[in-house]
């Protein structure tokens, strides 16, 4: 349900936003008018937003309007891709079809397939195209005078003159696509719009299509989204839901009802086309910004009001009813309400309380709301151009997305994974029937199979584990915690002189907690001394403050490199963000010290004990120990992890994580982080890392890596090409001028939302696969050296598979290889004793950005690198 | 906007190019928005229950009229399919829809099919627009339409718009305003029509219009002339409505057997009805929005806005409790006045209401609030008239004290401790 898992679904690059409503989760253009509006046709884009009540908003004041100041721009890393794409009118996922990394790496010319594990059967929850069509399709440009925004308008006009080129077309908003030629190369038609004004439409051929083309498919997902209509499923937005009674989740006062539908892809694959199809859920939240604000407002300090109602305001997303919009609240404006009065585009002045009872016939009763700011969005290509803000009503928005409250309770969010986490039965069921009307396919020649799809893959064993002088193996849901109980650490390092700081109320947990360390170190090979313990009060700024105190004395006493002989551990009453906040970015900045932040809760339960030997095994990595390392038999070879964070209040900048490891064993690494504002490259700034990482790993090792692989996450579709040219490129280059022909580079592109799933069949019953399980056949894509791993195992619903793209490889990695490698490396991330989603580099960079986004805001000291201090 | 608007929308008829801007006239708002307002307003004054569009196009006005609280049946009528099949679905009910439903229910249902069709589902409308209809009529259709829309379908009220010929000296080289128009009439020659159509199915007529003519050309009247008729008598009488009950359930039901495309609305007894009669229209999209006279949605609202209320009530006991606790120790740097308040502002009365009803209490750490409490609140009131349905609602949903008389939470709660 997120922006992400949605833009691999979707099926169409449109340069015109079409007016159907998208889900909540994406905002959308600013056109508050629109809807009511007869027949919108508009010469510029601008003209569009006429008629909303956009004003200017006064000087700017106080946090809540900060973060609007500064959204102006497109985050960095995302930015500086993207403008490669919009080179290309076929945009997103259909755009990395096009990409051929696997025709410059010679070593998978002939075959891509690995031949280790053993073979097991596997269902997808992909239709197989059984016949599409096999002659060419002819694509004609259609442009519009005057141009017509609206992509509705636009096909109501061309429709005008259907009979000229038949009921069988597929059009997009700016091309047609045709199963036969039209008489001319190009045509003039005259439409005639609602209220009789003249448009002339231009019909020019554009291109031969090959079934095949990526482009094609794009008109195909379109043909299929018409089919979906008839499927007798509601739509809302781009999805398909069924009306049937949802789910209801209530928390303290606010309900949520979670609606079933479905995703669909049409998208071409190594052994032809296939139709993806999953499940997805979306949510129905009853509560208006004002009965949120008001809420918030009854329990916060009186004074701290309106700090915290815009702490928890801006950056969400809002849906108005009257025209079915979502924006960004980026501000609230505080010194207007709805009585106030903006200047409509004729000049007229105009209450917001009469503009909504006459445009929108909603009748706002509360006159003591303050505004809520909204930066529309650009149009694409415009990027450059101020945007206008526009001010929206609280009581007549509604909030998207899960509470705080259901978010931190454990009951609901339980009932709700329970409910939208299927299980790969009951997901294998509900997809089973989908493919029954096909009359509009029919039309295109295009047949699709009704059974899912089966293929076959292959179960990897586990790798070698060591701990202590013990070698396990992870046990069939690719966990070892058990095993591993009570023997010593890999690599354990002392903790002497360290604080652990704990509010009145929490003094009982901490004194629990001391004591609890003390006894679950000493088998783990840990040797710590007593705490020195510190009471705080439990005010929100107490833990710096008397962090700050100490230190500064420390400060005096200590020389610098002994820092990281001491830590911190805090107890914290509750997980106030603000708290944590400041403890973590004084502790990675000002002050670097590893640190541990504990909640009471955590540690009142029953299990403490296991929780406390969690708690000791994340401090001994954090101060550089090593609890396990696996055995990956190769030699000199370097792991990357590179993951993004793109902060949603403060948009201007994103964040990437670069994670190395710089010992053989796999057991040390080094970790930096990036902050890239607009339009940087980031990798000016990898080399810088690299370099770094580079020689941290001389220190530890007698030689130099012979090889480096790379695992890049956080791309979003479309990117592909992007990546190649200005990442993986560039970073061989920079390889070269260190050494030339020393080092060889492989670098992969990790996916992990994406909608395919896979379902082992077992007698009449599906489960998932079992971690270690290898796909590369049949969806992988020929043009790729791609396959899908299953790394982790799931408690609860359908395990999603991770997607591995070697765009880049001069080190001549085998198949076979790079999946063993791969999942060996899913085994070494030290907060799980089993295996994960995707390979640790990648989550501890995930981590690192994620840590630095959200909590320090600035990059961490550099004393700090060599540590995994953001576990 | 409408500058831009008007820049295409000035050319009425011929070459866009050509036309020298200055001398065109530009109506602000745009003519066809001008219509659509003259018949929202009137919407608005009768607050009409049925509506018909005759001649809907692209739906435009269908979906200015759906916010309309009063309209229950929205139909459009148009014999261009492609177009009504097109825009149907932007006409199915949004998200909001679901997150604020209606008051009442609301069906929109698109035809396609010709106008002067006698079509037993159009009877018993309160209002029938024609806008910019009559004039795409030819002759047969034209004498027909009378016939069929005043004395078959008679409707409580009908508007009828078409263009005013002599405004047409006004535009530069036009004849007619559109090439699909069979004629354009005179205010004489559209009122002579009106009138004597309005004479002989006891209607009667009032003449108006939109598009004020330009200064020192009034003469020639508004740019559209629009004719308002009302039945006599008022409401469509009662013995024909029942009589036509009958005729319209019978056809709406042939109707189906004959089409095996549509979906919806399917009553199986209609296979059993023998040699169907010919279909006139055929329906191509229909929808019905979520409401508060459906069980499901309103129990939604309700058990919603219950909880909300509880809540609130529910926090506004607590600020004391911590003061008791005193687990704040020293207060931050608040001695600024607290900000404006939030929430529902109450008029006097609803205020005594209010304080008059039996008070939220706390047994242990349970909060109970009376459903009588609740019910005191405007917003609940209007939902729901007494304490009986509010309980045979919410029960399954909230929990309530034993004897059912008020609803019971928790009063502490983990997530309150971050404040």
């Amino acid at each position: 349900m997120t922006g992400r898992a949605r833009t691999t679904a979707r099926g169409r690059a449109r340069r015109r936003e079409q007016e159907e409503q998208e889900a909540p989760g994406v905002p959308r253009a600013p056109e508050s008018a629109a809807v009511s509006e007869p027949a919108q046709w508009q010469r510029t884009p601008r003209s569009l937003r006429g008629e909303g009540p956009v004003v200017r908003p006064r000087q700017p004041r106080g946090a809540e309007v900060a973060a609007q100041s500064r959204g102006v721009k497109e985050p960095g890393l995302e930015a500086g891709l993207k403008t490669l794409s919009l080179q290309e009118r076929i945009g997103g996922v259909f755009q990395d079809l096009v990409v051929n990394t696997r025709r410059d790496m010679m070593h998978v010319k002939n075959s891509k397939t690995g031949s280790e594990g053993e073979a097991v059967q596997l269902i997808t929850n992909h239709f197989r195209v059984i016949s599409h069509p096999q002659r060419v399709a002819f694509k004609y440009n259609v442009d519009y005078k005057p141009d017509v925004e609206a992509g509705n308008l636009r096909q109501i006009l061309l429709n005008q003159h259907i009979r000229k080129f038949g009921e069988c077309h597929i059009f997009d908003g700016n091309s047609l696509l045709l199963p036969q030629p039209l008489r001319e190369q190009k045509v003039e038609w005259v439409s005639i719009t609602e209220d009789k004004k003249i448009v002339k439409i231009v019909v020019e051929f554009s291109k031969e299509l090959k079934p095949t083309s990526p482009d094609c498919l794009r008109f195909y997902n379109i043909l299929f989204r018409k089919t979906l209509k008839e499927l007798n499923l509601k739509q809302i937005g781009r999805h398909y839901y069924t009306e049937k009674i949802p789910l209801t989740l209530e928390r303290r006062g606010t309900r949520l009802e979670i609606w079933r539908g479905y995703v669909t892809s049409i998208l071409q694959y190594e052994n032809g086309i296939t139709l993806c199809a999953d499940v997805n859920h979306k949510l129905l939240r009853i509560e208006t910004v004002h009965d949120f604000i008001s809420k918030i407002q009854a329990r916060a300090y009186p004074g701290n009001a309106q700090q915290e109602v815009a702490n928890k305001l801006i950056g969400s997303i809002v849906l108005t009813k009257y025209n079915n919009r979502t924006y960004r609240v980026d501000g609230i404006d505080w010194n207007q309400n709805p009585d106030d009065t903006f200047n409509k585009s004729d000049g007229t002045k105009i209450t917001y309380i009469d503009y909504y009872k006459q445009q929108h016939k909603e009748i706002i009763t509360v006159m003591q709301q303050p505004l809520l700011i909204s930066q529309g969005r650009w149009k694409k290509g415009q990027t450059d151009t101020q945007r206008e803000p526009i001010l929206l009503i609280p009581q007549l928005c509604y909030m998207t997305g899960l509470t705080d409250e259901i978010r931190k309770d454990y009951t609901s969010m339980k009932h709700l994974a329970e409910k939208t986490k299927l299980s790969p039965e009951k997901r294998h069921n509900s997809l089973k029937g989908f493919m029954k009307t096909q009359a509009l396919l029919r039309l295109w020649d295009f047949k699709l199979d009704s059974n899912l799809l089966s293929l076959q893959g292959r179960v990897l064993s586990n790798a070698n584990i060591f701990q202590g002088r013990r070698m396990v193996q992870a046990n069939a849901s690719g966990e070892w915690a058990r095993e591993v109980r009570e023997i010593p650490l890999l690599c354990p390092v002392p903790l002497h002189s360290w604080l652990l700081l704990y509010s009145r109320h929490c003094r009982t947990q901490a004194m629990n907690l001391a004591e609890h360390l003390q006894h679950v170190t000493a088998p783990m090979g840990i040797t710590m001394s007593p705490a020195s313990m510190i009471e705080v009060d439990g005010h929100p700024d107490s833990y710096t403050n008397t962090l700050r105190k100490y230190t500064r004395s420390a400060l005096q006493m200590v020389r610098i490199p002994c820092f990281l002989v001491f830590k911190v551990i805090c107890v914290l009453p509750n997980d106030d963000k603000n708290r944590y906040d400041h403890i973590k970015k004084y502790l990675c900045t000002t002050f670097p010290i590893p640190s541990q932040c504990v909640v009471k809760r955590t540690i009142e339960k029953v299990q403490a004990r296991t929780i406390i030997t969690k708690i000791a095994q994340q401090m001994n990595c954090k101060m550089g120990g090593a609890l396990w390392k696996v055995e990956t038999n190769v030699q000199r070879t370097m792991f990357i992890g590179i993951d993004c964070f793109h902060d949603i209040v403060r948009r201007q900048e994103s964040i990437a994580g670069f994670v190395a490891s710089t010992n053989a064993e796999l057991t040390k690494w080094y970790s930096q982080c990036v902050i890239q504002a607009t339009g940087e490259e980031l990798v000016n700034e990898l080399q810088t890392c690299l370099k770094a990482a580079l020689d941290v790993w001389c220190e530890n090792e007698s030689s130099m890596p012979r090889s480096i692989i790379v695992y890049r996450d956080g791309v979003g579709d479309g990117q592909l090409q992007a990546l190649l040219d200005r990442e993986a490129k560039p970073m061989w280059t920079y390889l070269q001028t260190i050494s030339p022909n020393n080092f060889a580079l492989a670098f992969i592109v990790v996916k992990k939302r994406i909608n395919t799933r896979f379902f082992l069949k077992r007698g009449n019953y599906f489960e998932n696969p079992r971690p270690g399980t290898v796909i590369d056949v049949e969806l992988t894509r020929n043009e790729w050296y791609d396959f899908f791993i299953v790394s982790q195992s799931v408690s609860e619903g359908t395990v999603t598979p991770t997607h591995y793209n070697v765009i880049y490889d001069t080190i001549g990695l085998r198949p076979d290889t790079v999946q063993r490698l791969t999942y060996c490396l899913c085994h070494m991330y030290y907060n799980l004793p089993g295996t994960i989603r995707v390979p640790a580099p990648c989550h501890y960079a995930h981590k690192l950005a994620y840590l630095v986004g959200q909590s320090i805001r600035q990059k961490p000291n550099r004393s700090l690198s060599t540590l995994l201090f953001y576990l | 906007m409408e500058e831009n608007k008007l820049q295409c929308s000035s050319v009425v008829d011929g070459n866009f190019e050509e036309v020298p801007r200055e001398t065109v006239i530009q109506f602000k708002p745009p003519l066809y928005r001008q219509r659509y307002q003259f018949v929202k307003n009137l919407v608005e004054q009768h607050e009409p229950k049925k509506v018909a569009d005759l001649g809907c196009g692209d739906t435009s006005l269908l979906r200015l009229l759906k916010v309309n609280p009063c309209i229950e049946l929205l139909v459009g009528v148009d014999i261009n399919e492609d177009k009504l099949r097109w825009r149907g679905d932007t006409l199915a009910p949004f998200m909001g829809d679901f997150l604020k439903p209606r008051d009442l229910n609301l069906t929109i249902t698109l035809y396609h099919g010709s106008v002067v069709e006698r079509d037993s589902r159009l009877l018993g409308f309160d209002l029938i627009t024609c806008i910019e209809l009559i004039e795409h009529l030819d002759s047969g259709d034209l004498a027909r339409f009378p016939e069929v829309v005043f004395g078959y379908l008679s409707p409580s009220m009908i508007v009828i718009s078409t263009p005013n010929s002599e405004f047409n000296p006004l535009f530069p080289s036009v004849t007619l305003r559109d090439s699909d128009h069979k004629f354009e009439w005179t205010r004489m020659e559209f009122q002579t029509w009106a009138l004597y159509v309005a004479n002989r199915y006891d209607y009667s007529v009032e003449f108006t219009g939109v598009g004020e003519p330009p200064a020192g050309a009034e003469n020639v009247g508004y740019c559209t002339q629009i004719g308002i008729f009302r039945k006599n008598g008022g409401k469509a009488m009662e013995s024909c409505v029942s009589e036509q009950h009958d005729q319209h359930v019978y056809k709406a039901t042939m109707g189906l057997t004959m089409l095996p495309r549509l979906v919806l609305n399917f009553h199986p007894q209609a296979v059993l009805l023998p040699n169907p009669p010919k279909m006139l229209r055929l329906q191509v999209f229909t929808t019905s929005y979520p409401s508060l006279q459906q069980e499901r949605f309103f129990k939604l609202v309700l058990v919603n806005e219950v909880s909300q209320q509880v809540e609130s009530l529910r926090v506004s006991h607590l600020p004391r409790q911590k003061k008791q606790d005193g687990e704040w120790g020293d207060k931050p740097k608040d001695s600024k006045a607290p900000g404006p308040c939030f929430g529902p502002v109450f008029t006097e009365i609803e205020k005594a209401k209010i304080e008059n009803s039996p008070k939220p209490f706390c047994v242990g750490d349970k909060f109970f609030v009376p459903l009588q409490r609740l019910l005191a609140y405007p917003k609940l009131n209007r939902l729901c008239a007494n304490e009986e349905m509010m309980r045979s609602v919410i029960a399954d949903s909230i929990p309530l004290s034993s004897d059912g008389s008020a609803v019971v939470a928790d009063l502490r709660d983990y997530f309150d401790e971050q404040f």
